[in-house]
């Protein structure tokens, strides 16, 4: 297994635990008393349609957004009372990537690597998500594949005890995917919690353990992928008559 | 301390690849300098050390005003902000490393300015050094409070017009280039009112110049110092108010 993965392959331990979380803004309730938990090893994927909260509760998750209430504890602390310390466990790619276009793929990936100061080699890293050949390639000229793979690396420099991926085969070709779903597995392999955000319901059949459904800011699912899914069931089905 | 070090390096390698922002902070500068200092268009009472104290002006709004909020406004667009605010840099020492690298671009450009100056027949003999500082300082935070403020509520493309349009506004009739003794009456109440007047009138007199009449009826001279401490105050927490880190 690739050493820019580490953690604990036998932890099942609880990552992530979300508590009554409300996200308001304004007179809008976005998220409505939302709770679940992620073990690690596993891939918590969270579903919905557009507007069903799952990036509001990924960012709170994050601690980029604040909650209006309720409670968030992640690697066994309290999400209010983040530091570099926690910060530095916990990968993080943006649906809306958060690289600005003219960054290169090496230097930024670089930078990176010596914000968390985990020990990762940027080399192996853009190698790993298979952006080799695109060292020195600005974000402006990189397909949309290879955007969304640079924004994964910047998760992955974290060395990750907790990985949230928001949309991470969005826009990328299957190449590019049976990348992200080796990556993900690679994750899960070394006992790292992987939360993903998605629209893409093949997907997430295909790499989650558990799914979150969310419609309106509410849960409308929690359980395990393979209770969900049958034979005849798809996963697809089942969100969408949830969220019908 | 080693992520503010790390990331005020990635911002200056930034800004050393972005010409724009040289043309802005460096190239105008030492022209106008040059320009003005060598080819005799100025009033005869803008003598070079007034030249000096408007480009060390000019210099300071450059860097903190218009350049930290052009690049800052286009980074929160981008969601650069929010994706830094995730890594373990936080949003604390991200600020700290972005002044710390206006800081060290400033004294590049000040120390630049001076020893082009002084290579044009001026004297640094009559400059109170700490009085320099201090302005400097005021100054600073005063127009990085006013770049953060635009920076941190606009879209990034109303962003860079009103902080282009600012620095032309300011360059033409803020007391920068033409002093507000020459400015008409009201042009020279009002231009007395803008920071940038305040920090060139407190540049003049750090350099050793002669507090103009317009300043020196102001709160028996030293109106000039409160104007920019008032600035350098109230920015800033405007700033602070205003500021989002998503766009």
């Amino acid at each position: 297994m690739s050493t820019l993965f580490v953690v604990n392959p036998t932890s099942t331990s609880t990552a992530l635990e979300v508590r009554g979380l409300v996200i308001a803004y304004g007179d809008i309730t976005a998220v409505d008393s939302v709770s679940f938990d992620a073990r690690h090893g596993e891939v918590t994927a969270i579903l919905g349609r557009n507007g069903a909260g799952k990036t509001s509760t990924i960012e709170s998750c994050e601690g980029l957004r604040r909650p209006t209430s309720g409670s968030l504890r992640v690697l066994g602390r309290d999400v209010t009372a983040m530091d570099g310390a926690l910060r530095s466990r916990i990968g993080v790619m943006l649906q809306d990537g958060g690289i600005a276009p003219s960054a290169r793929v090496l230097p930024l990936v670089r930078h990176y690597c010596r914000l968390y100061d985990r020990g990762v080699d940027a080399h192996d890293l853009v190698t790993r998500v298979g952006l080799q050949h695109r060292t020195s390639s600005t974000w402006r000229r990189l397909s949309g594949g290879e955007r969304q793979r640079f924004s994964l690396a910047l998760a992955l420099a974290a060395r990750p005890e907790i990985a949230f991926l928001d949309e991470p085969t969005a826009g990328v070709d299957l190449d590019g995917r049976e990348t992200v779903r080796e990556i993900i597995s690679d994750l899960t392999k070394s006992g790292c919690c992987v939360i993903l955000a998605t629209h893409d319901l093949d997907e997430a059949e295909r790499v989650a353990d558990h799914a979150v459904v969310l419609h309106h800011g509410k849960v409308v699912i929690d359980d395990s992928v393979a209770r969900l899914c049958t034979p005849s069931r798809r996963l697809e089905d089942v969100v969408r008559e949830a969220t019908r | 301390m080693k992520l503010i070090v790390a990331h005020t390096k990635m911002e200056l390698a930034t800004l050393v690849r972005n010409y724009e922002q040289l043309l802005l902070i460096l190239v105008i500068p030492v022209g106008i300098l040059v320009f003005f200092g060598s080819v005799d268009v100025l009033p005869d009472t803008v003598t070079l050390t007034r030249l000096v104290s408007s480009v060390l002006t000019l210099s300071i709004m450059s860097t903190a005003m218009v350049s930290t909020g052009i690049a800052t406004g286009f980074e929160r667009s981008y969601h650069v902000l929010k994706r830094l605010g995730a890594t373990p840099l936080g949003r604390s020492r991200l600020i700290i490393a972005k002044a710390t690298s206006v800081a060290i671009i400033e004294v590049v450009q000040i120390v630049l300015l001076v020893a082009i100056a002084s290579s044009m027949g001026w004297s640094i003999a009559n400059v109170t050094w700490w009085k320099l500082l201090f302005a400097i300082l005021l100054g600073t935070a005063a127009f990085s409070g006013i770049g953060l403020a635009l920076a941190g509520r606009l879209r990034a493309e109303a962003n860079l017009a009103a902080q282009n349009g600012l620095y032309l506004a300011l360059l033409a009739v803020g007391g920068i280039i033409v002093p507000i003794d020459e400015l008409p009456d009201a042009m020279g109440v009002v231009a007395r009112l803008l920071p940038s007047a305040a920090l060139a009138e407190s540049m003049h007199i750090s350099l050793g110049g002669m507090t103009s009449d317009a300043w020196f009826s102001y709160a028996s001279g030293s109106g000039v110092w409160l104007d920019l401490f008032g600035w350098a105050v109230v920015a800033p927490l405007v700033a602070a108010r205003l500021f989002r880190f998503d766009g």
